[in-house]
């Protein structure tokens, strides 16, 4: 066993002196996660707002109330509003003139320049903004109420907010029919970015070892490290444990980055990490394999990309499964991709225990298994052949 | 009683209708360097494959330290250095990060590990570079990695395969130093080469090996011998050469004169002890002598001889 380690660190040595992949392990996959969460994540959905105008209370509480419903306020002149706009970078402009801010004041109805912009959000991030001068005029109306009855206007302030605090609001419970809407339900900005980027990078970063296998076998390294004190068993079993180390760090690495940069939630850790190791042999098993089929380092690596995105592609790690049309979704179960996808969606997104995603694992075990043996396999008749 | 280091007995391996290894049987003792000469696909490869248990021989056996060399062995293996021809280190590791992960696979661990990486690094001259990923070193330095790695366990055999191949004459001659020292110190050593002069300065035996089978073995003089074992001196100069040839022909050990006016071609036993002689008796008979030159049979005569082509055909 001590030989299989010691074969296993020099790979993980190797894997990380490869100064190529200092970007594409560490920093690429961490890129991706970001713009898919930003494209694609809950929070693209709050909207960006322009508020114009020269400082009132209606331009202020409207500044508040869409940043309470977390829409990103800003204060760009009129014109560089509408600039603003033009470029995409702004849903809604709003122009709060010296009439408006008046009538707010004195109680009566208030007309605002509102320009829309063409993002497919722009429709519902008007509603807030009329939704929020709605509020803002009916809570300012009963201020001036009690003002008229001889109430001062801080008491009438104060207690507006005494009573709106004694006051439970309706709870409103919405439940959803559609079974897309349910299978989302818990996702949060980045959780689709960073569990499908995990397995991605994982399973490509151990592919990438392929190549490593096929170098080592054509210097004649594997052929001396057989003349020591060495079996032909400790040698399989350290590169398929080196290989296995590589996808580990990989995944464990993508895990421990989104869950501090980006507030990803894992769900329950042992169980995310049981379905990553599982996955990770699933990888180590496929790289054997490919590094003992193909003989030639720059056809390996070219392979270990491709197959690794296609498999990506078809197992939901670009684009969400549930999303799929159901003649990919079965041809997307041939993917260990899928079974871990799936897996990894029921524990972050549904809460789900060990029993629940056990078929999961048990298809990722099984696939483990076939891989991990065919490729020691195939290692071993390999270095026969080379002899 | 000295036990040989190494036994090889009637050792036979088929790739096929291909027989590339043939009977061969050879022993090493201790301290002896014993080269394998043969040219290119000759056989020698294949037969320290199996000698450093890599691959099983069809039939026949190999014995290592007393214990019996297969595959799947483990305690032959270990008193066993093997430099293979191609360089077998990784190029992305440093040279003691090569050393290390090797010496870790013979066995050795913790500060036994560490003194003995430091020894071999200064023993092949690689401790100032030895932070350096070895693909940032010279196809010398490489080479001599490449032995270093073979000499970590301190071997009761050490096995080199061509280890010259590809190298500068520098580095090769530091190559070859290097194993005449090992040699000095005990450590058996089985030399595989098709350069005829590495041979004759390094082995104490020597196989010829061709087509497979050992064609013939011994010392170098016992090879030398079997061509006949006959020297040729030269003469040139001028004076009547053909006329000397008599008083030459009487000299004992000479066997035979082929004369013209300028010059003579002799056929001796032993031409460095007769040299003098001859010269003597050439000046004596009126002969000024512009030119001699010894030609002694060599390993090329000797393969020539057994296998009817050139070492290097």
């Amino acid at each position: 066993m001590r030989n299989a380690l010691t074969i296993a660190g020099a790979e993980l040595r190797l894997f990380l002196r490869d100064r190529s992949n200092l970007f594409f392990v560490f920093v690429f996959p961490l890129m991706l996660v970001l713009m898919i969460g930003l494209q694609f994540g809950e929070g693209a959905s709050s909207g960006r707002v322009a508020v114009s105008g020269a400082g009132s209370a209606l331009q202020t509480g409207l500044v508040e109330r869409l940043e309470d419903g977390d829409v990103v306020v800003s204060d760009p002149s009129w014109d560089d509003a509408l600039a603003l706009l033009a470029r995409g970078r702004l849903d809604v402009a709003v122009r709060v003139d010296g009439a408006a801010a008046t009538a707010y004041d004195a109680g009566e109805a208030v007309t605002l320049e509102v320009v829309r912009g063409s993002s497919g959000n722009a429709q519902v991030v008007e509603q807030q903004v009329g939704v929020g001068v709605d509020a803002l005029r009916s809570a300012r109306s009963r201020i001036l109420a009690l003002e008229a009855n001889g109430v001062p206007s801080d008491r009438a302030e104060a207690a507006l907010a005494a009573a709106e605090g004694e006051v439970s609001a309706p709870r409103l419970e919405v439940t959803s029919v559609d079974r897309l809407s349910q299978e989302f339900e818990g996702m949060g900005q980045f959780e689709f970015g960073a569990s499908g980027q995990l397995l991605l990078f994982t399973f490509l970063a151990c592919l990438g070892g392929a190549a490593t296998l096929i170098q080592a076998r054509r210097l004649g390294v594997v052929s001396r490290m057989l003349a020591g004190p060495v079996t032909a068993e400790e040698l399989v079993a350290g590169q398929v444990l080196g290989r296995w180390a590589i996808a580990l760090f990989q995944g464990g690495y993508l895990m421990v980055a989104t869950s501090v940069l980006f507030g990803v939630e894992w769900g329950s850790l042992p169980l995310a990490l049981l379905v990553l190791l599982l996955f990770s042999l699933v990888a180590a098993g496929a790289a054997i394999l490919l590094g003992t089929l193909l003989e030639n380092e720059g056809a390996a690596a070219g392979a270990g990309i491709g197959f690794g995105l296609v498999l990506a592609a078809l197992g939901g790690s670009m684009f969400p499964l549930e999303l799929f049309p159901d003649t990919m979704r079965t041809i997307s179960r041939f993917t260990p991709h899928a079974w871990a996808y799936e897996a990894l969606a029921d524990v972050q997104r549904r809460g789900a225990g060990l029993v629940e995603v056990l078929p999961e694992l048990g298809v990722l075990a099984a696939m483990a298994a076939l891989l991990v043996a065919l490729g020691s396999w195939s290692l071993r008749r390999s270095l026969a052949r080379a002899m | 009683m000295t036990h040989d280091v190494l036994v090889v007995d009637s050792l036979v391996r088929r790739f096929g209708d291909l027989t590339a290894v043939d009977e061969v049987s050879f022993r090493i003792a201790p301290g002896e360097t014993y080269g394998l000469l043969g040219p290119n696909g000759a056989g020698k490869t294949t037969t320290i494959s199996m000698v450093a248990g890599l691959i099983a021989a069809d039939a026949g056996t190999v014995t290592v330290a007393g214990e019996p060399m297969t595959p799947r062995a483990i305690e032959p293996k270990r008193h066993l250095g093997l430099v293979p021809q191609e360089l077998a280190i990784y190029p992305d590791l440093t040279g003691r990060e090569n050393l290390t992960l090797f010496g870790r696979l013979q066995g050795l661990r913790g500060s036994e590990l560490k003194v003995r990486v430091d020894e071999v690094l200064a023993l092949i001259g690689l401790a100032d570079r030895a932070k350096d990923r070895s693909k940032e070193y010279s196809g010398g330095m490489k080479r001599r990695l490449n032995i270093g790695i073979g000499l970590l366990n301190r071997p009761t055999l050490l096995i080199l395969d061509e280890p010259t191949v590809g190298v500068d004459p520098q580095s090769r001659n530091a190559i070859l130093e290097s194993v005449e020292a090992l040699s000095g110190e005990g450590m058996a050593v089985l030399y595989t080469t098709h350069y005829m002069e590495e041979a004759e300065r390094l082995c104490d035996r020597i196989g010829i090996i061709d087509s497979g089978r050992l064609q013939a073995e011994g010392t170098r003089d016992d090879l030398i011998r079997l061509t006949g074992g006959v020297d040729t001196i030269r003469l040139g100069g001028s004076g009547d050469l053909a006329a000397a040839a008599e008083e030459l022909r009487l000299i004992p050990g000479v066997e035979r004169v082929d004369a013209e006016r300028r010059s003579a071609t002799l056929t001796v036993k032993d031409a460095p002890a007769l040299v003098a002689q001859v010269v003597g008796t050439a000046a004596d008979c009126g002969v000024t002598l512009a030119d001699v030159e010894i030609t002694r049979p060599d390993l090329e005569s000797v393969f020539l001889h057994l296998t009817g082509k050139g070492l290097r055909d």
